[in-house]
């Protein structure tokens, strides 16, 4: 809102340059958010808060700065006015609309420039002067905060007002010259036919006053703030009136903005009174519950030691009525703050008044009772830590998505959760899969010539409202090799399997196994990853067809996502120490030939199963696939070590164990020694 | 020293000269290794002369030994420092072998995106302060949303305009649906149904609204929420709190002003502003001109608050906070386009 300094100049002796009232004003909660110069006259912008509509005017701001300067105000003089018997004739038809409503009908008005003192105050605030009438309205509203309307009278059909809600199809065409459709959620302004003004938002061009006017109806009110609200965002149509109505003006204000604007109207467009009515359909109360507070507790709470008489002036100041018995005081505050309903409410106002910055700093004591902090958390630390360590780098992602990406990601079946207000079609549900925003990530890094991904989220998804935390990764391009070494390979299933595995055993995750199966978003050589018997995760190659879909012109983009919670659960503690043994070890190969189908896992189970204690570790060495071996075969070479932790073996205590192997992978398997 | 024709009786002056000439031929290890075996050796010299001992008459013996020994201090003690000076001589020609400027081989780290640095930054200050870290669900109810952090319930801010709702029915409110929080503050409602004070808790968390997305706008970003109560919580005390966590984190230099707001779950309430980054408060583009950073919005729990919970009236105080963690790390690493965060770009996912 703006507020011109000479304008709050005939309120309060403010003194001060501008720059140091608006420091004040914002150390007060009245942020100035800019300073600019209009006509030689210094405009703060200031932003106020939801809960002041009381501070939406001059008047309102003039209170403000008296309490934080200490000055008194000053205000304007006005003659009382007569009013006639003759009622206009109102008829409030939606009761909850409209609470007050009070009509003046003012004839023979000379319709004519206002005068300067007038536009020039106005102009300040950003507003264009119009005509007397008009400007005077506005004058009003800006002065006390009162939005009010002048209809020229003679243009209401019938003579009458009419408060209720628009017919469907009903159209207006506002004093902004444009047409718009009403409907049965909006509240107008109406005559005996149609519409003459949107309530609270805007007037009517047919009605509004001209320079032809004779004869004029002003208008004051008290409107239904959700109403106006709502109106106003649904005609995508707010004005300075709809503003202080959506934040509620005051119920007294009605009465004092009309007085104010009818003494004007006498006064500078002459005319005489002919009719009035002030139509209250429910009186609102006229003085707010009072609140004790005691001058000690306020002190403790903000930790200052401040006299009760600064208390009272600060509150006196601001319109509350105080009643003090020594350091307790009986506070009511003024009609307009009805956001005022308790001590703290009250400790606020002092607070803020005396200044945040003049209140002293203390170290609290800091107790947690009965918390802990989140376990899962920690979990989920050690997950990205891993994954960093792993070279992985970590993206987050938007968790709305359009459900045409699970089409292309061929997951339609998915069923994520309903957003049922989305911005726009690109954010209609919360994801039930991590692996669209996966795509939508490498897409746009492949496109800016970044092929070399490594990748992962920690995430939600979101099943049908059930929230569920999981992990993604993703590899695609060269294997970051230094050339010193090999060069870059591209990566493949095995550099994933490596990532998930060694995450899995630095959580300590037991029975871990990895499954073959097949989906419609993975090539063939994808698994499922089981923990405990449980399915927890996926990993595979993103099929061709999903990459098409997606304009993803790389190939090798390998994937997987896991469920986190059944993972943290799995996590185990770390275990007892297992002594290192001192004598040494004997390493011996083995080399066979299995039939392609045969499993590593198989070959190390029958191994484990017969090397008992002695056997320490079974190491994958090599595969061998070619010439050399019958077709439908594979060589594999894998080491056993052996090692007693109670003395030195011998060769001959090693051959019968590993002979025994070697045997039964021959009898079991059918493999043949190479 | 080929003819050993002085049996029993050394030619003391001969050997010293002969070691004499053999000590100029020593030029590199392999030559000094010839010289060691030479005297040193199981067949060298001084091993003869330790043998000879046995054939040498009782007269003899003493001066064979103590110029055996003599022998023995003056070979060694050449070749120790020998040893050295060739040893720095190698040295010196491996120079300039290798190029040192070319990188080393270390296997690649990943790097956690800089949001997530920025809430572990913050929660570790508070977790030090002696805060536990919570969190709560993003699809929370309108009762935790709203009701409860005395949000009325005509507030604009419950409207299809400022907060998304989802289609899951309020399992305990049969006529609302389920939303998504608008901010962490629904959690402070979780943790103070679920335990008692005295309470310290830091809840970070991803929160939406329905705003457009440009610059500095988006639908979905992260909060930080925290909460302190106990039965004498003051209002000095979220002051001192704010600003031991404001000099933590931004600096000793940093200054700072509580300045009066509004928000519906705290009385009083305020924004915290900070000098700014970039000017240091002389005002910049940055800064708006005014030189000042709003960065968190706080306050002393209301009542209602409390109430909403479950609270004794009057028991207890606290003070609550909330920070944006987009616009904390935008200005510190200076980003001015909230959207970077989210595209994932690998090259700025790098760069911290």
């Amino acid at each position: 809102m703006k507020i011109s300094y000479q304008w709050l100049e005939d309120y309060v002796s403010v003194g001060l340059p501008a720059e140091e009232l608006a420091h004040k004003l914002t150390m007060a909660g009245l942020e100035v958010e800019n300073i600019s110069t209009v006509n030689g006259d210094t405009v703060f912008e200031i932003e106020v808060t939801p809960n002041r509509p009381d501070c939406l005017n001059m008047i309102g701001i003039a209170r403000e700065v008296s309490a934080i300067l200490d000055k008194d105000r000053k205000s304007y003089s006005q003659e009382k006015l007569a009013y006639p018997q003759e009622k206009c004739s109102i008829d409030i038809q939606d009761k909850q609309g409209c609470l007050r409503y009070m009509g003046t009908v003012i004839n023979d008005v000379e319709i004519k420039q206002a005068p300067e003192f007038l536009t020039e105050r106005i102009k300040a605030v950003g507003l264009r002067p119009i005509n007397n009438i008009v400007d005077i309205t506005n004058f009003c509203l800006m002065e006390i905060g009162q939005p009010l309307h002048a209809f020229d009278s003679d243009k209401l059909i019938g003579g009458k007002i009419i408060v209720r809600r628009a017919k469907k199809g009903e159209k207006i065409i506002t004093i902004d010259d444009v047409e718009r459709e009403l409907d049965p959620s909006i509240l107008v302004i109406a005559d005996e036919k149609r519409p003459v003004a949107i309530a609270g938002i805007m007037g009517g061009k047919e009605t509004e006053v001209t320079k032809a006017t004779k004869n004029i109806l002003l208008e004051s009110a008290y409107f239904d703030p959700i109403l106006i609200r709502r109106a106003s965002r649904k005609l995508g149509l707010s004005s300075d009136s709809s503003y202080r109505f959506e934040r509620g003006v005051a119920f007294q204000g009605v009465g004092k903005g009309s007085h104010r604007a009818t003494g004007l109207i006498l006064e500078n467009a002459k005319g005489k009174i002919s009719q009035h009515f002030d139509c209250i359909e429910e009186k609102k109360r006229q003085k707010l519950d009072s609140i004790l507070i005691d001058c000690k507790e306020v002190n403790h709470f903000l930790g200052a030691s401040f006299d009760p008489e600064k208390y009272i002036s600060i509150l006196e100041k601001l319109d509350f009525s105080v009643s003090a018995d020594s350091e307790k005081l009986t506070v009511i505050p003024p009609v307009f703050r009805d956001d005022i309903k308790q001590g703290v409410d009250v400790m606020e106002e002092v607070a803020r008044i005396i200044g945040y910055d003049q209140l002293p700093y203390s170290v609290p004591k800091i107790l947690t009772g009965t918390m802990i902090t989140n376990k899962t958390r920690k979990k989920r630390t050690f997950v990205r830590e891993n994954l960093i360590a792993q070279g992985l780098n970590e993206i987050i992602s938007y968790t709305m998505i359009s459900k045409s990406l699970l089409l292309k990601t061929k997951q339609e079946e998915l069923k994520g959760t309903e957003i049922m207000n989305p911005l726009s079609v690109d954010q209609e549900i919360l994801r039930p899969s991590l692996l669209p925003s996966m795509l939508n990530v490498i897409r746009f890094n492949i496109n800016r010539g970044e092929k070399n991904l490594k990748l992962f989220e920690t995430g939600k998804v979101y099943l049908e409202g059930e929230e569920r935390e999981r992990v993604s990764l993703l590899l695609t391009g060269e294997r970051e090799a230094d050339w010193r070494n090999a060069k870059g390979k591209p990566v493949d299933f095995f550099d994933m399997k490596g990532v998930l595995e060694q995450l899995l055993s630095r959580g300590r995750v037991k029975e871990v196994s990895f499954k073959s199966m097949e989906n419609k978003y993975f090539e063939e050589e994808s698994v499922a990853i089981y923990i405990q018997g449980e399915k927890t995760g996926e990993m595979g190659c993103v099929a061709q067809d999903v990459l098409d879909a997606w304009g993803i012109k790389q190939k090798g983009i390998y994937y997987a996502e896991m469920d986190l919670g059944l993972f943290y659960d799995a996590m185990q503690p770390k275990e007892k120490f297992q002594p290192i043994s001192e004598y040494p070890s004997i390493v011996w190969d083995i080399s066979l030939a299995v039939q392609w189908d045969t499993a590593f896992e198989e070959i190390k189970r029958i191994a484990a199963e017969l090397g008992g204690d002695l056997l320490k570790n079974i190491e994958f060495k090599e595969e061998y696939i070619g010439d050399k071996i019958a077709k439908g075969q594979r060589g594999v070479i894998f080491s056993l070590v052996y090692q007693s932790s109670e003395k030195t073996l011998t060769e001959s205590e090693v051959s019968v164990v590993h002979a025994d192997i070697c045997q039964a992978l021959v009898e079991k398997l059918g493999a043949v020694k190479r | 020293m080929e003819d050993k024709g002085f049996f029993m009786s050394w030619n003391y002056q001969e050997i010293e000269e002969q070691i004499l000439r053999d000590k100029e031929q020593v030029k590199d290890a392999q030559s000094l290794e010839t010289f060691r075996i030479k005297y040193l050796g199981k067949k060298g010299l001084l091993a003869e002369m330790y043998s000879s001992l046995s054939m040498a008459t009782k007269e003899e013996k003493p001066l064979i030994g103590k110029k055996a020994n003599e022998i023995k201090i003056n070979v060694s003690a050449f070749i120790d420092v020998k040893k050295s000076v060739i040893a720095q001589e190698a040295k010196k020609q491996k120079k300039n072998t290798i190029d040192i400027t070319l990188p080393g081989i270390a296997p690649k780290l990943g790097h956690e995106h800089i949001l997530t640095q920025t809430i572990n930054d913050i929660c570790s200050i508070f977790e030090t302060l002696g805060f536990v870290v919570e969190e709560g669900p993003e699809i929370e109810t309108e009762f935790n949303n709203f009701d409860a952090l005395n949000i009325p319930s005509d507030h604009p801010s419950r409207d299809g305009f400022d907060t998304f709702y989802v289609n899951v029915q309020d399992p305990e409110e049969k006529d609302r649906k389920l939303l998504l929080r608008s901010q962490t503050s629904p959690v402070q409602i979780r943790v103070m149904k679920a335990h008692r004070p005295p309470l310290a808790v830091l809840v970070p968390g991803k929160v939406y609204r329905p705003d457009a997305v440009d610059a500095s706008h988006s639908f979905m970003f992260h909060q930080i929420e925290g909460l302190l109560v106990d039965k004498d919580v003051k209002f000095s005390d979220l002051k001192g709190l704010l600003q031991l966590f404001c000099k933590s984190l931004f600096g000793d230099q940093i200054k700072m002003r509580f300045r009066p707001h509004f928000f519906p779950f705290t009385e009083p309430s305020a924004e915290v502003d900070i000098s700014c980054f970039l000017c240091g408060g002389k005002g910049c583009t940055v800064c708006g001109k005014n030189g000042w950073i709003e960065i968190m919005g706080c306050g002393m729990v209301h009542p209602q608050v409390f109430k909403a919970v479950g609270y004794e009236k009057g028991k207890y105080t606290g003070l609550a906070f909330g920070l944006g963690v987009e616009r904390i790390a935008m200005r510190r690493y200076g980003i001015h386009d909230i959207r970077i965060f989210y595209d994932n770009d690998n090259r700025f996912l790098k760069q911290f």
